[in-house]
């Protein structure tokens, strides 16, 4: 039987390796739509980081804030510029 | 790009085994996670919070969190509400003059675009569910982990959620729009205020000593507001702020994101035929 304090650990740390993942992947995205989600995927994450770290208050504010409304906000931004990086798309031909 | 993935691998690697030896050499305290045990000044709040025997130094409100963020430190969360309530001002400026309802009167379809039927419908049944979810959180923001802020911000993924599987021109047809949602703003930030200053006008009106947000009767000032109403527990003036600035913020969060969904052209005619005149 595992202790429930080792079960939480396990648990944050699982958590916190998908949004070390998810960074990773929304920071080298080319497709800012692309890397808008893995943002909030990383969010998500951090969410469950709150509820475990018992500040219950916060992950209700982050969910909202940091799920629906930033990448709301960044979406629209998207929609008036380009949506892909092109510099790096040009840099991305000449390495593959 | 193999240089820059290297790179961004690396440094986030050597970020996480940073931050990791500093938290094993006890940077956080040796408890990463928090302790079992209460540090001296939470027990103090947790002491407080609720605690009818002790009518000098509570709250009223089961809620530590909120009791602290309303009425311990009251005037922190009123300065964050003005900060956030100027970027909004902020986003109004820019965009002052442009209005969709003309736009909306000669020829913007309320019903073209969007996405498809499946996501239209399983937006109709999810909209009032959000409202209600984010009316719960803050009206039980006194009682339960949640609040205003927390509240607000969940109310006002309903409007973007319909701003963008169905279109402006649906979400302005349905009346809400840059002026109810500006009305809906000030009348929050009227309440809060009022709400603040509620102790004072009435120590005015008596002549007794009373304090800017002032929630429960101290020893020199008598005055205070109800804790319960009619044997429910309402923690005097959290759950009015908790109220107010669930209006404030989700009225101000639905405005600028009416505001961002503006078409590029049709702002640009507008400001640029500003300028014309």
């Amino acid at each position: 039987m595992i202790e429930l304090n080792t079960l939480t650990y396990l648990f944050m740390a699982v958590a916190g390796i998908i949004s070390l993942i998810a960074t990773y992947l929304a920071v080298l995205e080319n497709d800012l739509v692309k890397a808008v989600i893995f943002s909030a995927l990383q969010s998500t994450v951090y969410t469950i980081l709150f509820y475990l770290l018992m500040a219950p208050d916060i992950a209700l504010v982050y969910i909202p804030v940091a799920v629906g409304l930033y990448p709301a906000v960044i979406l629209f931004l998207i929609k008036k510029t380009e949506r892909t990086e092109s510099d790096l798309k040009e840099g991305r031909g000449g390495s593959k | 790009m193999r240089v820059k993935r290297l790179l961004v691998l690396g440094s986030l690697i050597v970020l996480v085994l940073t931050l990791s030896l500093a938290f094993t050499n006890g940077a956080l305290g040796y408890y990463p996670l928090p302790l079992p045990g209460v540090r001296l000044l939470a027990s103090w709040y947790l002491y407080t919070t609720l605690n009818p025997w002790y009518p000098m130094f509570t709250v009223m409100s089961p809620e530590a969190v909120t009791a602290i963020v309303w009425d311990y430190r009251g005037l922190d969360t009123l300065f964050e509400t003005a900060v956030f309530f100027l970027a909004i001002v902020g986003a109004l400026a820019l965009m002052r003059g442009v209005s969709l309802k003309s736009v909306l009167n000669n020829g913007g379809d309320k019903d073209k675009g969007g996405l498809s039927l499946i996501c239209k419908t399983a937006t109709r049944l999810l909209t009032p569910l959000i409202i209600a979810v984010s009316a719960s959180i803050a009206l039980h923001g006194h009682l339960t982990p949640g609040g205003g802020f927390q509240g607000g911000s969940a109310a006002a993924v309903a409007p973007l959620l319909v701003l963008v599987i169905f279109s402006v021109y649906f979400l302005l047809s349905k009346g809400v729009s840059e002026k109810p949602m500006l009305i809906l703003r000030t009348a929050g930030l009227l309440g809060i205020y009022l709400t603040a200053l509620v102790a004072v006008l009435a120590g005015l009106l008596t002549g007794l000593n009373a304090y800017v947000f002032q929630n429960q009767p101290k020893s020199s000032a008598p005055i205070g507001l109800p804790a319960q109403v009619s044997n429910t527990l309402i923690s005097g003036s959290l759950f009015f702020f908790n109220v107010f600035e669930y209006l404030a913020v989700a009225g101000g969060f639905t405005l600028v994101f009416i505001l961002l969904s503006i078409p590029e052209e049709i702002a640009k005619s507008f400001i640029s035929g500003e300028s014309h005149e």
